[in-house]
C-alpha cells in the first residue's frame, strides 16, 4: 500500500509536479518516426507530461515540437499549413519555426520586429532510432541523447511500434517490473504465439509455476530476477532490466528477438507504450516483422490510421469466453500487450494504491516505487541528477540463462545484462 | 449468442474516474501478521531500529545457533514453532553467512506450515555473496544490497 500523498506524488507529471519535473529530466519518446514521414507532411498533436504540443517536420528536413496553439488567438496550429520552413496559423497566418520563433505575421508591416518578440514554447526533437526524442526539461541540463540498444543496431534489426493506454503511467510500468503474472495471465501465449513459442526457457517456465525472485539494485534502477527449478542442480533465471524512470526489457526466449518497453505519460489518465523488438546480431525476418505487425509478441494490432489498439474498453477487449474456458487465453483476452491493458485499465485510470493488499512477491514493485519517490524528492530538494540519466545507465539488456545453484545471478549475468554491439543476447 | 453490456457498469468502460466513486468501499482486512528475523550482529542492530516504528502485527526478533528459538527485541526467549503459528509472512535479514544454520531451520519450518518468506541483504561489497548463498534456499524473494529503510518500505506495503 502507499499513502494518497505518495500515490499522488508518483502519478501525476503534469508542470511543477515532482514526478513530472523528474521525467523532465530524460529524453523521452514523443512520437514514432512514421508519425513524420517526410519533409512538409501533416503535424501531429502530441501531448506529453500534460502538455500540449505539435510536432512537424519542415521543408529542410528540420523536425520541430512547438506549442500546439497560436500566440494570437490560441486556435490549435494542427489546422495550419506545412509549408516552406514553417507552419502557418489557418486562422489569420501567423507561421512559427521549429524553433516556435514566429517569423511572418502577415497583418503587421514587412519592415516591422513585431514577429521578432513572438515565440511559442518549444523542445528539441531528434530522431535516434524509429523514435522522435524530446526533452521538456531545462535547456542547460540537457543530457546526451539515448543509448538504448534498440534504437542503436541498424534499422533492419529493430522495429519499434506503440499503442494508447487508457491509464495512469505507473500502472503500466508495474505491470512490466512484475514477473509473477507471466505465469498465469500470459501462460498461453508460451505455447502459441510465433514471437515466443518453441524455446527451451518455456519448458523451465511451465514447469515451475511458483518461481523465487531476486531484486538487485543498479546504479540506473534494478534487476529483477525469476527463479525457477531447471535441470538437475541447476537454475533457469530470467532477468528484466528496468531503468528509470519507465525503460523495460523482456527476458528473451531462445532466437526470438528481445523485446521491451518504454511507457511516457500522456497525462495523468493515459500513456502512451512504445514497444520494441530488436536482435543485437541479425536482420529481423520477413515473418517475425509480419508477426510484429499484426500483433503478435508483445506488439498490438491497432485500429487503422491510429494507435489506439482494435481490442479496447469500448468493446470489452474482444473477450473470449470460449478461448478462456479452452486455455488459449487465461483470461480470454487475445495477446500480450491487450492481456496486459485490458486488466492495468480495469484498475481505474489512476489506482488507488491505498486499498491494494501487496505481498512480499511484490519486492521489485516495492523497490521500483521508492526510488522514483528518493529520485524525485532528491531532484526537488538538492537538485540530485536521478539514474538513468547517464545513457551509460541505457547500456542494458535482459537475459534468460542457465546458472548451477551455488552460482549467484548477479556473478552469472554479469556481463549478460550489458549491452554488447555485435554480441548475440543471452539467452534460452 | 453473444450478450451485449446494457449498463455502463456492466462493461469496461466503468474503469472511469466518475464510475470509481461506486466501487465498494470498506476498511482494509486486517494487517498481515508478519515475523522479522536478524540473522546476525550487524542485521540485529537494524531491525531493532526498525522494530521501535509504529507496526501492527510484526513483530520482531533476532536468533543465534540452530534457530529453534528466537529472542524478542525485549530480550525474551521464544520458540521458534510458537511465534510462527497464524503467520503469513517471514522476513529473514542478514549481513553475513552467520546466521546460515538459523536461516535453513526458519526456512524449513515456514515451508512446512505455508508462510511466505522475504530476505534482505543488509550489505555491500565482498559479504554479500555470503549472506545471499544463506539466504537464497530460504526466502521466496530477495533484495540485495538492501538499506534499513527497505525493509521498513517492505513491511508497510505488507500491512505488517
Amino acid at each position: 500500500m502507499l499513502r494518497t500523498e505518495i500515490n499522488e506524488l508518483l502519478t501525476q507529471t503534469g508542470p511543477g509536479t515532482r514526478m513530472g519535473d523528474l521525467f523532465r529530466q530524460y529524453w523521452m519518446p514523443a512520437l514514432l518516426a512514421e508519425e513524420l514521414p517526410e519533409n512538409d507532411c501533416a503535424p501531429v498533436r502530441v501531448k506529453i507530461l500534460s502538455e500540449r504540443l505539435l510536432a512537424f517536420r519542415d521543408s529542410d528536413g528540420r523536425y520541430g515540437l512547438i506549442d500546439e496553439f497560436c500566440a494570437h488567438r490560441g486556435v490549435s496550429l494542427w489546422f495550419g499549413r506545412n509549408e516552406e520552413s514553417g507552419i502557418r496559423c489557418a486562422y489569420h497566418g501567423w507561421k512559427y519555426d521549429v524553433t516556435g520563433q514566429c517569423v511572418e505575421v502577415p497583418s503587421e508591416p514587412e519592415t516591422g520586429n513585431f514577429c521578432a518578440n513572438v515565440k511559442l514554447r518549444a523542445y528539441p526533437l531528434v530522431k535516434v532510432g524509429d523514435i522522435l526524442w524530446t526533452y521538456l526539461g531545462d535547456p542547460a541540463q540537457q543530457p546526451p541523447l539515448p543509448e538504448f540498444e534498440f534504437v542503436r543496431v541498424p534499422d533492419e534489426q529493430t522495429y519499434t511500434s506503440k499503442r494508447w493506454q487508457e491509464c495512469n503511467w505507473l500502472q503500466a510500468l508495474e505491470g512490466g517490473i512484475d514477473s509473477s503474472h507471466v505465469t498465469f495471465l500470459h501462460s498461453g501465449q508460451l505455447n502459441s504465439d510465433p514471437l515466443f513459442k518453441g524455446s527451451k526457457g518455456n519448458d523451465y517456465n511451465k514447469g515451475d509455476l511458483k518461481p523465487f525472485f531476486e531484486v538487485a539494485d543498479t546504479d540506473g534502477g534494478l534487476l529483477i530476477a525469476a527463479r525457477r527449478n531447471a535441470e538437475e542442480g541447476e537454475y533457469y533465471w530470467r532477468v528484466t532490466p528496468w531503468v528509470m524512470p519507465s525503460f523495460t526489457m523482456v527476458p528473451p526466449r531462445g532466437d526470438h528477438p528481445v523485446h521491451g518497453h518504454i511507457w511516457v505519460p500522456i497525462d495523468d489518465e493515459n500513456c502512451w507504450v512504445y514497444t520494441f523488438d530488436y536482435h543485437p546480431v541479425r536482420p529481423l525476418t520477413d515473418d517475425e516483422l509480419s508477426h510484429m505487425h499484426a500483433g503478435y509478441g508483445v506488439h498490438s494490432e491497432n485500429v487503422p490510421g491510429t494507435y489506439r489498439p482494435m481490442a479496447n474498453k469500448d468493446n470489452d477487449y474482444l473477450m473470449d469466453r470460449e478461448a478462456q474456458r479452452r486455455g488459449e487465453q487465461f483470461s480470454g483476452v487475445k495477446g500480450i500487450a491487450i492481456q496486459d491493458a485490458s486488466l492495468q485499465e480495469s484498475m481505474g485510470p489512476i489506482v488507488d494504491r491505498t486499498k491494494e493488499r501487496l505481498v512480499a512477491t511484490d519486492t521489485g514493485i516495492i523497490k521500483a516505487r521508492q526510488k522514483l519517490r528518493k529520485a524525485a524528492l532528491a531532484l526537488a530538494e538538492q537538485g540530485v541528477t536521478p539514474p538513468g540519466v547517464d545513457p551509460e545507465h541505457h547500456r542494458v539488456r535482459s537475459a534468460a540463462i542457465v546458472l548451477p545453484h551455488e552460482q549467484p545471478f548477479q556473478e552469472g549475468v554479469a556481463e549478460a545484462v550489458v549491452a554488447r554491439p555485435g554480441v548475440a543476447q543471452t539467452t534460452v | 449468442m453473444q450478450m451485449r453490456p446494457v449498463l455502463l457498469n456492466s462493461c469496461a468502460r466503468a474503469a472511469s474516474a466518475a464510475e470509481a466513486r461506486f466501487r465498494i468501499d470498506v476498511p482494509i482486512a486486517p494487517s498481515r501478521a508478519t515475523r522479522v528475523v536478524a540473522l546476525d550482529e550487524e542485521s540485529e542492530a537494524a531491525v531493532r531500529r526498525v522494530a521501535e516504528q509504529d507496526w501492527h502485527h510484526a513483530r520482531f526478533y533476532s536468533v543465534g545457533g540452530e534457530g529453534l528459538e528466537l529472542t524478542r527485541v525485549d530480550g525474551a526467549t521464544v520458540p521458534l514453532v510458537d511465534e510462527l503459528d497464524g503467520v503469513d509472512a517471514t522476513v529473514l535479514v542478514a549481513s553475513s553467512d552467520h546466521g546460515a544454520e538459523a536461516a535453513a531451520t526458519i526456512g524449513a519450518a515456514c515451508t512446512v506450515r505455508g508462510i511466505m518468506t522475504a530476505g534482505l541483504v543488509l550489505t555491500t561489497g565482498a559479504s554479500v555473496a555470503a549472506a545471499l548463498t544463506a539466504l537464497r534456499p530460504h526466502a521466496r524473494v530477495l533484495l540485495v544490497p538492501a538499506e534499513e529503510e527497505d525493509l521498513a518500505e517492505l513491511l508497510r506495503a505488507i500491512r505488517a
